[in-house]
């Protein structure tokens, strides 16, 4: 565990916001305007400012940083053009998949088992290099289907570009961004990360000139939509990972600070427009299946899962024949705080639950929506919270009967599924202490708001370590043991030998390696953990002629507790 | 993210757990390839294929299908169970109106099992698309019309026999002649009980058939007899052991052949049964079916060992699948002008007597059968079955009766009249196990 003091800044699109902790207590708090045009001097007058309410504060620091720079660049369209060199194989036509961009297609195939059943047109490859570098494309990405089972295609395509064209800058491999199945994803995993790769660097650049010099920064980590952090430098190759860190700087934040972080809970974290609604299992955030969606793209980043709704207490306020609904879109500023339309914020503010703006022009906008339905503007006000938390708690137990529905695979899963339902629900975000206790009792739990609720998420910033996963394939009948992220793929030694033992490991030697590459130090390495496993005997003929191991090794999220100074 | 044209709800269930006995085809790695790429097409990120969680069916819904000798629980595991509730839920996703088409992805099978159950037969222990139809048919009413169309290579002789004498119920199974393959059985003259003659039709395919073949027999027969019958639900049947690297069969089906069989037919629900080319055939073929279930474009799927001639069939298979297409056309043409009374006796009752061999549990029953000819319904039943199991040496009597859906007030009475006989000989020691199955009354 380190003892450095750790500086957690969370840039978001309307704040930014820091926190500093040493030796487990919040010192210092910051909230600055983002300054959209600069996401640096947002982060460096965040620093300043946390620093400044923390007093003066002498050793060097660990900054933990998230952002939403490759997040922005790719829901704004900005990027490098980008060569997307796909392998497809036989099977469904690229051009139905719906990618949102081209990608040129080169014959080959790799099969189910990694078998090469086509060998790589060369040439089609050298043309499509050659077309792009002549119309000045400097990024590459390139994904086969089955590349996680056998890369050979992928660093074949590599390897003709570093020796044919080196002025492509950035080039990045599918199998390297993960070792889950699903081509499609793994060709826009790839394009979005050599897209953005470049803007990357000169972010990492100007941070490491900005501040590393001026504040004493002896290490910094960038935030991931795991949860986790990386190193910055490893940022550099893998940054379509630090999309979509702000929400799961939110989740870090709650398991910082709840009092039990050990249980079933629902984290809800309430904006202004959106509320989040995370998932924690014995203290464990719930991972998304599949990986983190952004701008329409489904890629194979690891992500929290949260599930957005658009409830916020700046949501518009309906009213029809079955009540008051509240969102899905945003009614704009709260009459209390001088908008005009009426806001949950409003209600709120009208019936005294939360001191915001002008108690007075809330009930004035009360008055207005209320009056032709009949209501006082207090009994309106009263419907509009009662209503918030009525969908709030509709929402958060719809999350678990979709989690709880999920598929699964196997005949003990289907008869013994784990119980995942909450024991309390924590409540983050301004609204929160509002709207959270009263869901909560319509859903029969306790509840609790967290301290700082402000500021956790630059407080789950801080509180986060390195995290990684690999996917090690063992296919015993072949003899062959890949690890896709790790660029790994070898001859199984002894055939007979190799075993589940063996199997698991092996993944477990090689999630900790990796993860000290990304930069965890001795516990959090040590703290690897199987989190899938399977084994099956390969039958050919009626005998055993192989078994197959599939196992993913993680560094799961975890965060360092934090309490109030 | 790209969108189906259909709505396809997967019910994907590979029990990966589970097999009959570690070597056996039906085992653990049976749908590993499948899942391996379904998941890598990304099939399941497209917008309108949604994949679900299967149901575990209770013993009621498994008794409205089957006598099962002597417990539910002796001759259904879990994995039956669920394969057989997430064939039920297929089919509840498309009545009401959760997807269009679904697709029970599903294993163990269960084509093979008959009305009575002493064991396992065919890799079979339950019957899934018989415990769904009769589901269909208690939650969603009774006169729904379910045509099922079995394509798997082998005949569909356990679904043939539940649903024999129903006249809800249109079952069409092509298959290798049973006289080069198990189970033997599924002649074009086995055409169905008093009660439904006619609405059995089997459509058996000489070994080597190709493709074309089992199109032509789509276009020229199986379609226009769906056209003509007017079902209100089209299940299909789906092994895929026609296909061209089966090890059981001799058949030459591709993947694309059978994703246009798909197109084709246009089925309502489909459900896996049996096909164990399980690397060569069944990653290429469900994702086929998938697709076209879906509307997608399946042009480019391929086995990764297609040839041009991979689905090509001899001169003389064509021609002779010509001449079944020509006489089973007739048989549908004519099927009610057919003389009842010269095939199923001027009597009472119809009569008959089986042999039926368990091979997956070396089980031999005796069954003799008799069905009520009515004239106001498809007739009470009673089925006298004796089963030696080979393993144990053990012998098992059973006597059942059984009152079809809508039966007629004298035939209840009767039926009931014949169970207390049949109860007089269980407390006479002479059956080990007597059963009254009221589908109606679901008891």
């Amino acid at each position: 565990m380190t003892s450095l003091p750790v500086l957690g800044i969370d840039v978001g699109g309307t704040n930014t916001d820091a926190a500093l902790i040493i030796d487990g207590e919040v010192v210092g708090i910051a909230k600055v305007r983002t300054d959209p045009g600069s996401l640096i001097h947002s982060t460096a007058a965040a620093f300043a400012e946390a620093l400044r309410s923390a007093g003066h504060v002498s050793s060097p620091l660990e900054l933990h940083l998230s952002t939403t720079l490759s997040t922005n660049a790719i829901v704004e369209g900005r990027g490098d053009p980008t060569l997307a060199l796909a392998v497809p194989g036989p099977g469904m036509r690229i051009e139905d998949l719906g990618l949102g961009f081209s990608a040129w297609q080169a014959g080959g195939a790799i099969d189910h088992r990694g078998r090469e059943t086509a060998p790589l047109d060369v040439e089609s490859v050298r043309d499509a290099l050659k077309s792009a570098a002549d119309s000045g494309i400097v990024a590459l990405a390139v994904a086969g289907k089955f590349s996680h089972r056998n890369p050979a295609h992928e660093l074949q395509i590599e390897q003709a570009a570093l020796e044919g064209y080196p002025q492509f800058a950035s080039i990045t491999l599918g199998h390297r961004m993960s070792g889950r199945a699903n081509f499609p994803r793994r060709l826009a995993t790839a394009y979005l990360n050599a897209r953005i790769q470049r803007r990357q660097s000169e972010f990492v650049k100007m941070l490491e000139q900005l501040m590393l010099s001026e504040h004493r920064v002896a290490q910094a980590f960038l935030l991931k939509a795991d949860g986790g952090t990386m190193r910055l430098s490893e940022s550099m190759h893998r940054p379509i990972e630090s999309i979509l860190s702000g929400p799961a700087a939110s989740t870090m934040g709650a398991l910082a600070l709840a009092a039990d972080p050990g249980v079933n809970a629902a984290v809800i974290d309430i904006g202004g427009t959106t509320t989040d609604i995370s998932v924690l299992v014995s203290g464990d955030p719930v991972f998304d299946r599949h990986g983190a969606v952004i701008a329409g793209h489904a890629t194979l980043v690891p992500a929290l899962f949260a599930r957005s709704i658009g409830l916020g207490g700046d949501s518009e306020v309906r009213c029809d024949q079955s009540g008051v609904r509240i969102g899905p879109c945003s009614a704009g500023t709260p009459a209390a705080l001088g908008g005009n339309a009426v806001t949950p914020t409003d209600a709120a503010a009208a019936l005294g639950l939360a001191q915001i703006g002008s108690r007075t022009r809330a009930i004035r906008a009360l008055a207005d929506f209320a009056g032709p339905i009949g209501l006082s503007p207090m009994a309106a006000a009263e419907r509009i919270v009662s209503a918030f938390a009525a969908q709030l708690a509709a929402e958060v137990e719809a999350v678990y009967t979709s989690l709880e529905s999920a598929p699964v695979y196997t005949v003990s899963e289907m008869l013994t599924s784990p119980n995942i339902r909450p024991v309390r629900l924590i409540g983050l975000g301004a609204p929160a202490p509002v709207f959270v206790p009263r869901a909560a009792a319509l859903m029969g739990l306790p509840f609790e708001l967290l301290p700082f609720h402000a500021a956790a998420n630059a407080i789950g910033a801080a509180a986060s370590r390195p995290t990684t996963s690999i996917t090690l394939h063992a296919d015993t009948a072949l003899g062959i043991l890949t690890i896709p992220e790790a660029g790994y793929r070898a001859q199984l030694p002894s055939r007979p030998d190799f075993g589940l033992r063996q199997a698991r490991a092996e993944a477990l030697t090689w999630a900790e390696r990796a993860a000290r590459s990304l930069g965890a130090d001795a516990d959090a390495a040590h703290d690897v953990s199987i989190v899938e496993e399977e084994s099956f005997n390969v039958v050919r003929g009626f005998h055993t002629v192989g078994r197959i191991f599939s196992i993913k090794a993680q560094v799961r999220p975890k965060a360092r507790r934090v309490d109030e100074a | 993210m790209n969108t189906a044209t259909c709505r396809v709800g997967l019910v994907f269930f590979p029990a990966f757990d589970w097999a009959i006995s570690p070597d056996h085809p039906e085992r653990e790695e049976r749908l590993l390839y499948t899942r391996d790429q379904i998941a890598e097409e990304g099939l399941l990120d497209i917008s309108g294929i949604e994949e679900y969680r299967p149901l575990i069916a209770a013993d009621a819904d498994i008794e409205r299908a089957h006598v099962c000798v002597p417990t539910v629980n002796s001759v259904a595991t879990q994995s039956h169970r669920i394969a057989a509730g997430g064939t039920m839920l297929a089919a509840d996703l498309v009545l009401q109106g959760r997807a269009d088409r679904t697709f029970a992805l599903l294993r163990p099978p269960g084509h093979h099992a008959m009305r009575i159950v002493h064991g396992s037969r065919g890799f079979c222990n339950i019957n899934n698309e018989a415990i769904m139809v009769e589901h269909i048919r208690s939650a969603y009413g009774a006169d729904k019309r379910i045509a099922i169309v079995d394509t798997d290579a082998h005949h569909a002789d356990g679904t043939q026999d539940i649903f024999y004498n129903d006249p809800g119920v249109l079952h069409i199974s092509l298959h290798q002649d049973g006289r080069t393959l198990y189970p033997g059985t599924g002649s074009i003259d086995e055409r169905g009980g008093p009660a439904a003659y006619g609405l059995t039709v089997n459509i058996p395919l000489p070994p080597g058939t190709g493709d074309p073949g089992m199109l032509y027999v789509m276009e020229h027969l199986v379609m226009p007899i769906l056209h003509d019958w007017q079902p209100h639900l089209i299940v299909n049947a789906a092994g895929q052991d026609n296909h061209y690297t089966d090890p059981l069969t001799n058949m030459n089906f591709t993947a694309q052949g059978y994703a246009r069989l798909t197109e084709m037919l246009a089925p309502d629900i489909v459900v896996l049964e049996g096909g164990y080319s399980i690397e060569g055939a069944l990653p290429y073929v469900n994702l086929g079916i998938l697709l076209a279930l879906a509307g997608l474009d399946y042009s480019a799927v391929r086995e990764p060992d297609w040839r041009p001639d991979s689905a090509t069939q001899p001169q003389a298979v064509t021609d002779a699948i010509a001449r079944t297409v020509t006489a089973l056309q007739g048989l549908w043409a004519t099927r009610r002008e057919a003389d009842l009374e010269a095939i199923f006796g001027a009597g009472q009752f119809f009569q008959r007597r089986r042999d039926i061999y368990y091979d997956t549990d070396n089980i031999m029953e005796r069954q003799s059968e008799q069905i009520r000819l009515c004239n106001t319904c498809s007739g009470w039943r009673s089925i006298r079955s004796e089963a030696l199991h080979a393993f144990s040496g053990r012998a098992v009597r059973i006597g059942a009766v059984i009152i079809p859906r809508r039966a007629c007030r004298q035939c209840r009475l009767d039926a009931q009249g014949e169970f207390e006989q049949l109860s007089a000989l269980w407390r006479a020691g002479r059956l080990n196990l007597t059963c009254l199955q009221d589908i109606e009354a679901d008891s």
